[in-house]
């Protein structure tokens, strides 16, 4: 097991700096100067030049990525004199458009990602599975129409256009007041107000998401009670309840576990619709923006690396979990 | 199987319970806990909001603000400058009052230097009082231009601080201090005056000291580019917190004092940006006023605004005036290009301005043709120019037949440049940035120009470095959509900057041209001339022979739109600024 442990995060590392050099390439070699995106209206070669400088680009491309790698392991300092600053290890640069430490920006980021993944994850799994479960159960009859209606509504309604009419709706009802909408507060200092900032994305990702899982649950469930050895344990006498919780859920959801591993890690990169609608500060957003507006290269940078990181890590857990749940994947 | 059934359901039912219960538990939370809303206020009081899509002011370190929103906005509420605007509506708006200084200084030399003295009783957030060496240390970091960026560089070019090879000044900031002794020459204190001394006449310099740029830092509290995050403040309002992508607070400064400032009357006890609204949702606040006082810092989306502009129940919230900027295309006339003055009159006889002001909005929300780089709300400095769109042939959809007349002319004149216009394989080259309303333009401009035989093509610039691009003079093409407005009442930043290499943005590069060394000449002069009267008439003058060559075609005087809550008092245009006069600004009760 530690060898297997061993192997798969020593991938991780290599497929992780494979996708910073990536990125940063791609970056580097776009016909796009941040030199000059960044210089404003009095605009001219010589202040130009002192902003390819300022961002650290007047220097080769290797030389920048390792400056880069550096940087993530020591102290890395910019400017002079009064103007001097530095970025502590482990460091992913400095964002000069947000005048900020790109590691301080994912640490004020995070949470907010991390809070609406998680509850979002919490319901649509318990939704998604409640309905799988019982469409799979009540196979044709009106709760299988229900949920089969449920799951052709959820996945054909885009996020962005659920989360706005969801707002757009809670604002209209008095619900929610839209400008005070998204601030970000610590469950753990304000644990209404947390609820109060994410309730709606949760519902709003909870119906996309669970809407597929519902999906996946029914199949999976009605394929999993044809099988020999559900009918040999109804043959034994053990109860359907038994028979459901021991061996048909046991089999049903263990493919849908490394559905939902990547799909938590791919939603704690960020939610960039969900985020950006309900304007919660969260690393959807600051990647968004980074791209779209900013052309921020340290924060894309992290903002990739990190996502890149949470699914190869996700899948590492799913794959051990996955072992653990199903006899089968232990036996071969 | 009826025993499975039976099971079945208990299974389902608890499941249902589960899902149930989940959806109760978010009912709960939508019913029970999500009421919220804001309470109405007084005059005097309250808490002013404000919303945009955008994640952040451009910026907000004195030194580094250029926009006109940003500059009223932290003029009136964190940061002072020797002289101000008078907040004020109409004409009367840019006329300037002694701010931080008792006067609105004193010129000398020929208006070569420039004397001030502050006012007494002045201080920062922390109660330390505001000296003249802060003023210094202010203007000092805009030669920083390793750290400070973007920010109007009009005091740095007419500081009498020698140049360096390859264009930069020899000083180079606070933070190297090379070149330091420089600057200490070029502005110095004595007490309270504080002295500026010019590399020339420049009659209007105290308008220039209406940009932050030449307001007070304390030296102590400079972060250099962290300073973008939190200026020290010696206005009425100093900033709380200020988070990118999420919001901004001000609070009162309790250093400041009312009696040491005549400019402004802080109202509202609060004051809050909220950042990266979807345009969406900003718009329904506005439409639906469901925060009464909010005031919205961007643009309503196009349908929006006209249902915004449409409903009389909103008379009274909104604003649709004549913004400070001129919208053109700028003849890049150097050798090779739009050289030949036949081929820039084809070009604009052509040019269907009623299609491109259409398709911006039209003439009720972008703009009308205009006949001048100068705009009507200098007032003094303008007048309207003759020929152009005053000439007889011109039409508002172009006029092929004018421009082909003019095509023919231009095939004898100048039979290089004809070629060129009209070879398929060469043409015109029309520089725009990526967009897709400029997309859609080029099209209506294709159309136009096909009309009049111009063959014409187009070169899309990412918008984010469209400028940087356009004045490089090797990547520039024949002719380049821009846009201009006035940094002060006086056509002096628009004249200079658009018609003179020096000036910054002459996008003609028209230095080349045989009429340019006497046209620059009297540009210098006219700069120079302390006589306002005279300098406008000179102004005037100088438009007119800018419209005459045709430097610039397709002019528009734009407008804009401003849309507020029905709580929100004190609302009106201040001119110089182009947009909210923000300190007079208050909460109704």
């Amino acid at each position: 097991m530690l060898k297997f442990l061993a192997k798969r995060l020593t991938a991780t590392v290599v497929v992780i700096g494979l996708i910073s050099i990536s990125v940063f390439l791609i970056f580097s070699y776009l016909p796009m100067d941040p030199a000059a995106l960044t210089c404003g209206k009095a605009c001219n070669p010589v202040v130009i030049a002192a902003n390819r400088h300022r961002l650290g680009l007047d220097v080769s491309v290797p030389v920048q990525y390792g400056r880069f790698v550096k940087g993530l392991f020591v102290d890395r300092t910019w400017g002079e004199g009064a103007a001097k600053f530095s970025c502590p290890a482990p460091g992913f640069g400095y964002s000069f458009n947000r005048h900020e430490c790109v590691t301080q920006l994912i640490k004020e980021a995070f949470p907010v990602t991390f809070s609406l993944a998680i509850g979002s994850f919490i319901l649509w799994m318990l939704l998604g599975i409640s309905f799988g479960i019982v469409a799979a159960r009540k196979q044709g009859k009106w709760q299988d129409k229900a949920a089969t209606a449920f799951v052709v509504a959820g996945v054909s309604l885009p996020v962005f256009v659920t989360a706005l009419l969801t707002l757009l709706a809670a604002s209209k009802l008095g619900l929610v007041n839209p400008i005070e909408f998204g601030r970000w507060v610590s469950p753990f200092t304000d644990p209404i107000g947390w609820l109060k900032t994410f309730y709606l994305p949760w519902i709003v990702l909870a119906l996309f998401s669970s809407a597929s899982y519902t999906r996946f649950t029914r199949s999976n469930v009605i394929e999993t009670s044809s099988e020999d050895y559900i009918r040999t344990a109804r043959a034994k006498g053990l109860s359907e309840k038994v028979i459901l919780r021991k061996h048909t859920l046991r089999a049903a959801l263990a493919p849908l576990l490394t559905l939902a591993g990547i799909d938590f890690a791919v939603l704690l990169g960020g939610a960039i619709f969900t985020e950006t609608i309900f304007n919660l500060p969260g690393l959807g957003r600051l990647s968004i923006n980074a791209v779209l507006t900013d052309y921020d290269l340290p924060v894309i940078l992290a903002t990739t690396m990190l996502a890149a990181t949470l699914v190869v890590v996700m899948n590492l857990i799913v794959d051990v979990l996955y072992a653990y749940l199903d006899p089968r994947v232990r036996v071969g | 199987m009826s025993g499975t059934e039976m099971t079945g359901r208990h299974v389902s039912r608890r499941l249902m319970a589960l899902s149930a219960v989940a959806a109760l538990v978010v009912a709960g939370v939508i019913f029970g806990i999500a009421k919220g809303g804001n309470s109405g206020g007084v005059s005097k009081g309250g808490t002013l909001n404000f919303v945009t899509n955008q994640t952040q002011f451009d910026h907000i370190d004195p030194s580094r603000v250029y926009t006109g929103r940003d500059i009223a906005f932290f003029n009136s509420y964190v940061y002072r400058n020797l002289v101000s605007y008078k907040p004020a509506k109409g004409s009367a708006g840019s006329s300037l009052v002694p701010d931080l200084a008792t006067s609105t200084g004193v010129p000398s030399n020929n208006a070569k230097t420039w004397t001030f003295t502050l006012r007494s009783g002045i201080t920062w957030q922390d109660s330390t009082p505001v000296t003249c060496a802060d003023e210094q240390y202010g203007v000092s970091r805009a030669f920083a231009t390793d750290v400070i960026t973007d920010g109007p560089q009009y005091l740095v070019g007419a500081l009498d601080i020698p140049i360096a090879t390859g264009g930069s000044s020899m000083y180079k900031g606070p933070y190297s201090k090379i070149g330091q002794a420089l600057f200490d020459k070029a502005i110095t204190c004595n007490g309270n005056t504080i002295t500026f001394h010019l590399n020339r006449s420049f009659a209007d310099f105290n308008y220039a000291l209406t940009y932050p740029a030449g307001s007070p830092v304390k030296a102590s509290v400079d972060t250099g580019d962290r300073y973008d995050l939190k200026p020290f403040s010696d206005g009425p309002y100093m900033i709380a917190a200020y988070k990118i992508g999420d919001e901004m607070d001000l609070v009162r400064n309790p250093a400041w004092k009312q009696s040491s400032d005549p400019v402004r009357i802080p109202y509202p006890d609060k004051i809050t940006v909220r950042f990266g609204l979807s345009q969406d949702v900003a718009d329904q606040i506005m439409l639906g006023n469901s925060n009464p006082n909010t005031v919205d810092l961007d643009a309503l989306q196009p349908a929006n605004l006209r249902s915004f502009f449409s409903d009389p129940s909103k008379a009274s919230e909104r604003l649709n005036v004549f913004d400070p900027y001129v919208r053109y295309a700028a003849m890049n006339i150097s050798s090779g290009h739009m050289d030949c003055l036949d081929i820039r009159k084809a070009v604009f006889f052509a040019y269907n301005t009623k299609g491109l002001i259409k398709l911006s909005g039209g003439s009720t929300f972008y703009g009308t043709p205009g006949d001048n780089p100068i705009k009507p709300v200098l007032g003094l400095d303008y007048a309207p120019t003759t020929g152009n769109i005053h000439d007889p042939s011109w039409k508002v959809t172009g006029n092929a037949a004018a421009a082909k007349a003019f095509m023919v002319q231009a095939k004898s004149d100048c039979p290089a440049a004809y070629e060129r216009a009209t070879n398929p394989a060469k043409g015109l080259f029309y520089d725009l940035p990526n967009t897709a309303t400029q997309q859609k333009g080029s099209v209506l401009i294709k159309s136009a120009m096909d009309a009049a035989g111009i063959v014409m093509k187009f070169n899309f610039i990412p918008q984010g470095q469209y400028y940087s691009t356009v004045q490089d003079t090797t990547k520039q093409g024949d002719i380049s959509r821009a846009g201009w407005g006035a940094d002060w009442a006086n056509a002096s930043t628009v004249i200079y900057p658009l018609f003179v290499k020096e000036g910054g943005f002459d996008l003609s590069q028209n230095w080349g041209d045989p009429t340019y060394a006497s046209f620059k000449a009297n540009v210098l002069k006219t700069l120079a001339m302390t006589n306002r009267a005279d300098q406008a008439a000179s102004w005037k003058k100088l438009a007119q022979f800018a419209m005459d060559q045709y430097w610039i075609v397709g002019t528009v005087f734009s407008k804009g739109q401003e849309v507020w809550g029905s709580k929100v008092g004190g609302v009106y245009f201040w001119e110089p600024q182009g947009t909210f006069g923000f300190g007079q600004l208050y909460v109704k009760a």
